[in-house]
């Protein structure tokens, strides 16, 4: 397989008036035909300005990337034809047809009229919006407006697929029927690259993931490798007596040769990583039990890409951003 | 070649646009028309600029005053598509650049010509003399300078990015750029120093050339005058445009 977007240390700096911030600091990937590849990192951890540079909508400070075989630095109007981008705002005319948005769209990319409009039918009904396709846009709802705004992405048929945020703002059910577009899409041999903050998202579509965090990659591969990376399976327990109950837990768990770290996980919670949950479960009560701590509560959960976003940055992606409290490494 | 097809497919959107959410054409065609209604009559028993031929000296005035609102209120939709990610979603297109920056202009262009001639046929049918050569003449002035006004408005919008400053910005030029060009009263019946000051506003030497030309008068100067001051004024307007636009959208 070769690879359709090729990045090699990219850097970005925005000027601001706290100083320059470095949004993208060092990132390196490469991504091959016919991937679904996801950014995934919390709010500012710099996926959209990636994105953007990879799109030619934003200079490159230093590095380089090739996107389809070229340089976007030096061929930005050749790459232009060859990708397609769908920003988190989308952009569709509000007072065209969904139809007009898409003729006017794969017009701009140079194409003739008797072209686009057989495009323009085939990609409404791929994208299931043929039944409103001559409705204003102003009247779709959530998720037919997200489908038209793939569609104003691919109607050229690029190689490559940029997508910011896509399922963003949607419910769980449109959600999905978004993905199974993009997979229909992917097998139809388009490249996909897309950020995202949802940890399901990143799982369930994206054959390999960069985690993304202050601008830098903080792990990347697939969702399985991942997430065996971790190691295991992690436990959360409440400890159930006040006074020293919770820091005699964590002395003893620390300890324990078959855990291999531990985190607290809430304000009474405490979080740590088993290799294999069934065997250490038992072993863990036992320990427990012998030193008298009491519990008010323990799960047992295979790890998911929250858990490798908190082993590797020490913080959950689910709240966002608070650094965790303190963290011991056996 | 590419620039003129991108150009027209993107004049056509703007244009339909416009036709769709027509609010803002009619409150841009109501102001010179309330104007011409409300305004006239109290001219009429002024010295020096009353009469009987009142429409003749007024009504160019109003035209050059429509070229001014119709370019300054190009921004409000530069901005309005920066904030929808319209100007994005065109800008990872090949599309020509300056297509973009030229395609809603152009549209705005035609609408005000529709407008000049909806406002002299009006004006026709209340005394206003049509002279055919001087409006014509008149024509190319105000379609300079509206494209002026309107590349200084969209780089405003593009350097802005938001809509309040962008409006203070407008609003705050807005009242003394009509006052010192004499678009209601002229400026030859105020004090000199109004008068100088006036020669720093390009607008007046638009309304000063409308005057003349709107009653067929090509000698005296103004004409001349105009275009010496308005053709720089695009090239400059529009340069700098093009420049914070490629900077902007690159």
């Amino acid at each position: 397989m070769t690879d359709v977007i090729d990045a090699h240390d990219l850097r970005k700096q925005f000027a601001s008036r706290g100083g320059p911030i470095e949004a993208v600091r060092g990132v390196s990937f490469a991504v091959s035909e016919g991937e679904i590849f996801g950014f995934l990192g919390p709010n500012g951890a710099g996926k959209t300005t990636t994105l953007r540079m990879l799109t030619t909508l934003l200079p490159i400070d230093s590095g380089s990337a090739t996107v389809a075989g070229l340089d976007v630095a030096r061929e930005p109007e050749n790459v232009r034809k060859r990708i397609g981008y769908v920003s988190q705002l989308g952009g569709a005319d509000d007072l065209a047809t969904g139809r007009e948005n898409l003729q006017l769209q794969g017009r701009l990319y140079g194409r003739e009229n008797d072209y686009v409009a057989a495009r323009v039918d085939e990609l409404l009904t791929l994208l299931d919006l043929s039944s409103f396709a001559d409705r204003r846009v102003k009247t779709y709802s959530g998720g037919q407006r997200r489908r038209l705004d793939v569609g104003l992405g691919i109607v050229h048929g690029p190689e490559v697929l940029f997508l910011d945020e896509p399922t963003t703002g949607l419910d769980p059910q449109n959600r999905a029927n978004l993905w199974e577009h993009l997979r229909r899409l992917r097998e139809r041999g388009t490249t996909i690259l897309l950020t995202t903050h949802y940890l399901e998202e990143a799982d369930a579509l994206c054959d390999r993931v960069m985690i993304i965090d202050h601008g830098e990659i903080v792990a990347e591969g697939s969702p399985r490798e991942l997430k065996r990376e971790v190691v295991g399976d992690s436990v959360v327990l409440r400890v159930a007596e006040e006074g020293d109950g919770h820091e005699r837990a964590r002395a003893l768990l620390t300890t324990a040769p078959f855990v291999s770290s531990v985190t607290q996980a809430d304000d009474d919670q405490l979080r740590c990583y088993v290799e294999d949950g069934a065997s250490a479960l038992p072993e863990l009560l036992r320990l427990l039990d012998s030193q008298r701590v009491g519990l008010r509560s323990i799960s047992l959960s295979e790890p998911t890409l929250d858990d490798v976003f908190l082993a590797k940055t020490g913080r959950s992606l689910r709240d966002g951003g608070p650094a965790a409290r303190e963290e011991v490494t056996a | 070649m590419k620039l003129a097809r991108d150009t027209a497919l993107l004049c056509r959107r703007s244009t339909l646009e416009n036709l769709r959410n027509p609010v803002w054409l009619f409150v841009g065609f109501s102001t010179p028309l309330l104007y011409l209604a409300l305004f006239t009559p109290l001219l009429k028993n002024i010295p020096y600029v009353g009469g009987t031929d009142v429409l003749d000296h007024f009504l160019p005035a109003i035209l050059a005053l429509l070229a001014w609102g119709s370019g300054t209120a190009m921004g409000f939709g530069t901005i309005f598509e920066l904030q929808a990610g319209v100007v994005e979603r065109f800008r990872v297109t090949p599309t020509s650049r300056l297509a973009l920056l030229l395609g809603p202009l152009v549209s705005g262009l035609g609408w005000m010509f529709l407008f000049d001639l909806l406002l002299i046929g009006v004006g026709a049918a209340f005394g206003f003399h049509v002279h055919v050569a001087g409006l014509l003449v008149l024509g190319v002035l105000l379609g300079l300078f509206m494209l002026s006004m309107a590349g200084f408005s969209v780089a405003m919008a593009l350097l802005t990015k938001e809509i309040s400053s962008f409006a203070a910005v407008i609003n705050g030029l807005n009242l003394p750029v009509l006052l010192l060009a004499g678009v209601l009263l002229p400026i030859s019946i105020g004090p000199d120093w109004m008068k100088v000051l006036a020669h720093f506003n390009p607008l007046y030497y638009l309304v000063t050339a409308a005057r003349s030309l709107g009653v067929g008068t090509f000698s005296g100067g103004a004409t001349w005058q105009a275009f010496a001051v308005l053709v720089p004024l695009a090239a400059i307007t529009l340069t700098w445009a093009t420049r914070v636009y490629r900077r902007a959208v690159a």
